[in-house]
Order: C-alpha cells, then sequence, then structure tokens
C-alpha cells in the first residue's frame, strides 16, 4: 500500500469485510506494529516516534471498546481528560455530544445496559469529543439507524469543517460516496485504486448509460453521429424508438447527443441518465461485487 | 506524571464499578474471620488463635484482591479495551505504570476499612508500629499487582491464567504463616517451613501481626521483613511494568 492522505480532506477507505482496512487503521494509530514499511503521521514516524504519531490521531473503532460494568458518562469524561481537554471544555463538550447522538438521556447507565447502537453512539461520541488533528472512524455507523446515520455524517462533516482530517473505514459504498472526497478501494489487504469519487466512476469505460425514447424512429445516421464522439463507448438501439448510449462524462455530452437528434428532426420525449455507482467502480476494479468479495474473504 | 495518574484514577473506577464482586469479597471476608476463626480458635490449641487468624486472613484478602488486576487485564483483552488503550496519547510506560500502581492501590484502598475492622478487634498499641506495618502492606499490594500483572502478559491465556492463579493461590496462602505458625509447618515438614520462609505472605502477615501487637507469632524480625517486603515490591513491579509496556502490543490474547 502506497498512499497519502491530504489534510483536511475525508479519505474513504472501502472494501468488503476481510479486505485489511482494520488492520491498516490499527497500524496507523499504533496498535499494530506494521511487519514492513511505515506510516508518516503529522511529520512522526509511526515506528520511531509512535507516542507523537498518536498524540494527533484519535479513533472511533469498529467494535465499540467498552467495559460493561462502565457508565457512559465516566467513560466519555475519562477519554476526554486523557486528551487532555481543559475540565470547561471537557464539559461542554461531553455534554455537546451526548446531546447531539441521543445519549444524554441514559448518561449516567451502564454499558451493559445499552442497545448495540448506543454502544456504537459511544464509540462515535470518543472521536468527536476529543476532536484529534486526524480522526479514524471505522464503520461509524454500523447497527445505527438511518436517522442516526445521517446526523452522524453530518457530525464528521462538521468534525472535518473544524480542522480535523477524516480517515473513514467502510464497507458501505453509499456512506463513502457520500462522505469522502476521496476514496482507496482495498481488496486483499492491497490498495487497488485511489481517486475522488466521480473520477473513480468516470474511469469505468461507458459507465454512464443515457436511455433516449423518441416520438419516431432512430436512424442510421443518428447512430453514426452518436458513435463517433470520443466519450460514447457504445450506442444500441433497444426498440424502433428506444436508444441506449453508454458513455463517459455524461453531463458534459448530453447537449452534443440532443443536437444530433435535433439536427435530424428527432423529436425526443424524454431522457434518462444513470452514472456509474460505486459498486460499479468496485466490480470494475476487483472482477467481483462487494458481497462476492467479502464472501471470499479470508477472515469469514 | 498526570497522565499515569489518569490510567491509575480510570482502575481505581473500573473496580469500585464491580458492586457486586467487592461485596461479596467483604461478606467473605466477614464470614471468615466471624464463622470460621471464632469457630476454629476453639479447637486450636494456640493461645489467641483467633487474633493470630483475623490478622492472615487481612493478609489473605489483600493479596487476592491484589491479584485482580490479571484478571481485569484479560476482561479488557475480551472487550477490545486493549486496543484502546493502546490508541490513547498515552505512552506505554505511562500506560504500563499507571496499571502496577492501580492495581496495588485500588487493593490497599479496598482492604484498608476491612484491616480497620480487624485492628478495632486486635486493639491497636502502637500507632507508630502500625503505620510501619501499613505502609509496608502498601508495597506488599503493589508487589501481588505487578506479580499478576507479569503473569497475565506472560501467558496470554485466560484459562490457564484462571487455573495458575488458582493453584498459586492455594499454595502460595497455605505454605505461609498466614493460617497456621512457622512453628507448625516446620514440624509437618521442614521442607515446607522453607518455603514458607521465603513466602512474601509470611513476610506481610508477619509485619500486620508486628503492628497489631501480636509480636509473640511473628517469624522473622521486622526488619527482615520490611526488606524482603521492598524486594518483593521492587523485582515484581519492575517485571510487571516491563512486560506490560513490552507485550500490551501485537495480539495474541486467549
Amino acid at each position: 500500500m502506497n498512499l497519502s492522505i491530504e489534510e483536511g480532506e475525508i479519505f474513504g477507505l472501502l472494501g468488503p469485510n476481510g479486505a485489511g482496512k482494520t488492520t491498516t487503521l490499527l497500524m496507523l494509530t499504533t496498535v499494530l506494529k506494521p511487519s514492513e514499511g511505515t506510516a508518516i503521521i503529522g511529520g512522526y514516524d509511526i515506528r520511531s516516534e509512535p507516542d507523537k504519531a498518536r498524540s494527533l490521531i484519535g479513533i472511533a473503532f469498529q467494535d465499540p471498546k467498552l467495559l460493561w460494568v462502565d457508565r457512559i458518562l465516566d467513560v466519555l469524561n475519562w477519554h476526554a481528560k486523557v486528551c487532555g481537554l481543559s475540565r470547561s471544555e471537557r464539559k461542554r463538550r461531553v455534554e455537546w455530544a451526548l446531546k447531539e447522538l441521543e445519549l444524554w438521556h441514559v448518561r449516567r447507565k451502564k454499558i451493559h445496559g445499552l442497545s448495540g447502537g448506543m454502544r456504537k453512539r459511544i464509540e462515535v461520541a470518543k472521536v468527536l469529543i476529543q476532536r484529534p488533528k486526524i480522526a479514524i472512524v471505522d464503520e461509524p455507523t454500523a447497527q445505527i439507524d438511518v436517522v442516526g446515520k445521517y446526523r452522524i455524517w453530518n457530525m464528521i462533516r462538521a468534525l472535518r469543517d473544524e480542522g480535523s482530517t477524516i480517515i473513514l473505514a467502510t464497507n458501505e459504498l453509499y456512506e463513502a460516496d457520500e462522505l469522502a472526497d476521496r476514496i482507496g478501494i482495498m481488496h486483499k489487504g492491497k490498495l487497488v485504486v485511489c481517486d475522488k469519487p466521480e473520477r473513480l466512476k468516470d474511469s469505468i469505460p461507458g459507465g454512464d448509460v443515457v436511455e433516449v425514447h423518441t416520438e419516431k424512429e432512430v436512424s442510421e445516421t443518428v447512430l453514426k453521429k452518436l458513435k463517433s464522439f470520443n466519450e460514447v463507448a457504445e450506442a444500441v438501439v433497444i426498440k424502433p424508438n428506444h436508444l441506449r448510449v453508454h458513455l463517459n462524462k455524461a453531463e458534459k455530452i448530453i447537449p452534443k447527443i440532443m443536437e444530433v437528434f435535433f439536427e435530424e428532426r428527432i423529436m425526443v420525449s424524454s431522457v434518462n441518465i444513470t452514472e456509474p455507482s460505486l459498486d460499479d467502480v468496485f466490480l470494475h476494479y476487483t472482477g467481483l461485487t462487494i458481497e462476492e468479495a467479502e464472501k471470499l474473504s479470508p477472515i469469514r | 506524571m498526570r497522565k499515569i495518574l489518569l490510567v491509575i484514577e480510570r482502575d481505581l473506577k473500573t473496580f469500585l464499578n464491580h458492586k457486586i464482586l467487592l461485596l461479596m469479597r467483604a461478606l467473605w471476608f466477614i464470614a471468615q474471620i466471624l464463622l470460621f476463626g471464632l469457630i476454629a480458635s476453639r479447637m486450636v490449641v494456640v493461645p489467641n488463635y483467633f487474633e493470630y487468624y483475623a490478622a492472615g486472613v487481612t493478609i489473605i484478602i489483600l493479596y487476592s484482591t491484589a491479584v485482580y488486576i490479571g484478571y481485569d487485564i484479560y476482561e479488557e483483552a475480551e472487550h477490545g479495551i486493549v486496543e484502546y488503550l493502546l490508541s490513547l496519547p498515552v505512552s506505554r510506560k505511562e500506560l504500563a505504570i499507571g496499571r502496577s500502581i492501580g492495581g496495588g492501590l485500588r487493593s490497599f484502598i479496598y482492604v484498608a476499612p476491612l484491616m480497620g475492622i480487624v485492628l478495632a478487634l486486635l486493639g491497636v498499641s502502637n500507632p507508630l508500629l502500625l503505620l510501619v506495618a501499613f505502609f509496608s502492606l502498601f508495597l506488599f499490594s503493589f508487589g501481588v499487582a505487578g506479580m499478576s500483572m507479569t503473569l497475565a502478559m506472560g501467558i496470554k491465556s485466560a484459562d490457564k491464567f484462571d487455573i495458575l492463579m488458582g493453584v498459586l493461590d492455594a499454595l502460595i496462602v497455605r505454605l505461609s504463616t498466614v493460617m497456621y505458625p512457622q512453628i507448625f509447618i516446620q514440624q509437618t515438614n521442614p521442607f515446607y517451613a522453607d518455603i514458607a520462609n521465603f513466602n512474601p505472605l509470611t513476610f506481610a502477615s508477619d509485619l500486620f501481626r508486628w503492628g497489631a501487637g501480636l509480636e509473640q507469632y511473628i517469624t522473622f524480625s521486622p526488619l527482615v521483613s520490611i526488606m524482603a517486603i521492598i524486594l518483593f515490591f521492587s523485582t515484581f513491579t519492575f517485571i510487571g511494568v516491563v512486560f506490560y509496556e513490552r507485550k500490551l502490543e501485537g495480539g495474541g490474547w486467549e
């Protein structure tokens, strides 16, 4: 893996379970020592200066790391203390996080009385309270309901806006697409590809699909003209008045396509554009769907 | 230093959260003294055996409470807390020192009121001697915590640790002068007495009895006992800290 993450970005590490995302994150947080290679965090080498590297990092683990006998408020207060927050700041941030994550009413409860979703929210709260320079969130919305997901996504974005760099590990493609400025796809312990989501999608030849329904039959001339565009990978007549075009950068070329129909005096009754998803990107680069890749994972 | 104090604070709080466990230990202690101690003292020919036994049981509970840090380490490994602790902005050394101090301190804090009850039963004769004895027991609890950390980190298997601690508890308590004076051990088997003479529980119980004014039953001079406890404390605290610092990373927990 060779990767650099820019300051202030949300970097999505995407891959199926067992791809090596969590192992990578544990090495970055100095919990695991790399068998070979290293990482530089804010100028500090994780091998030679682990304490300094760790001082810049905060992590919300995939599985909540909580003792069942502990109380929520104690867990978060202690975490804030050990991360060096002053008494007033600690009080303010803990209260804020508990209220935002709808845990305020159970703040004095012990961990063993909480649902899986609540425990996960406590884990995420730790990093939100800490506001580290580099915040790592490992599957932050697993086990969390839809409303809670959106709330946590907004909080992660706010954390980035306040100056943190976010590393988001997820196997939820939609989550990565929604949050990440750049995405690295991991498969079998290797980084397969890394780029902005739009560029990853555009990198699939003919990934965009434009469906055009017309008032009258699509002529051969239209097909010929459409195929002459560099961005068009394929144009297929499905029915006499239904054309499917596989292309790239659909948003740029749609006006040109419309111009062809206008020139040929064919009325267009509807146009439907479908962009490739990150599922398609994953499939393109690994040859597997994310579900298939998970089934082949050695960790299963 | 601040980070070490925070690690200690966490250990104390977690320990105090185990309310049922603490209550049961206290009930065990009371039952041992008020049932076993009182009944056994009637059938044992040793004069003042009740006082002798009460002092010994205090050392047993101090030992078994200080050992608890090892079980905590396994519980933390099971719940992933080890990874959490390793990811915090705390150096490995601060973490290891904090755990060692926390493990010893919390057991002493817990046992101190029980010691107070025993001393009230015995009637304290010299507060100064008692303070010296208390301080030695304070170091003893750190030594036991260090020993427990060393074994927990060395074995990294909860089942094996549990079995080992059970066996160790049986041997270390019974091959000491905690429950019976040294002369009876010597009469039973001189080899047992040799082992008991090197047992930290013998030194700890000697010191507690000395501080409580039961000097007729002590095996060694208080100075020897204090030196032995200091040696036990420094050796196992050092090894415990080193083992915890070096072996916490890398997983391998069973």
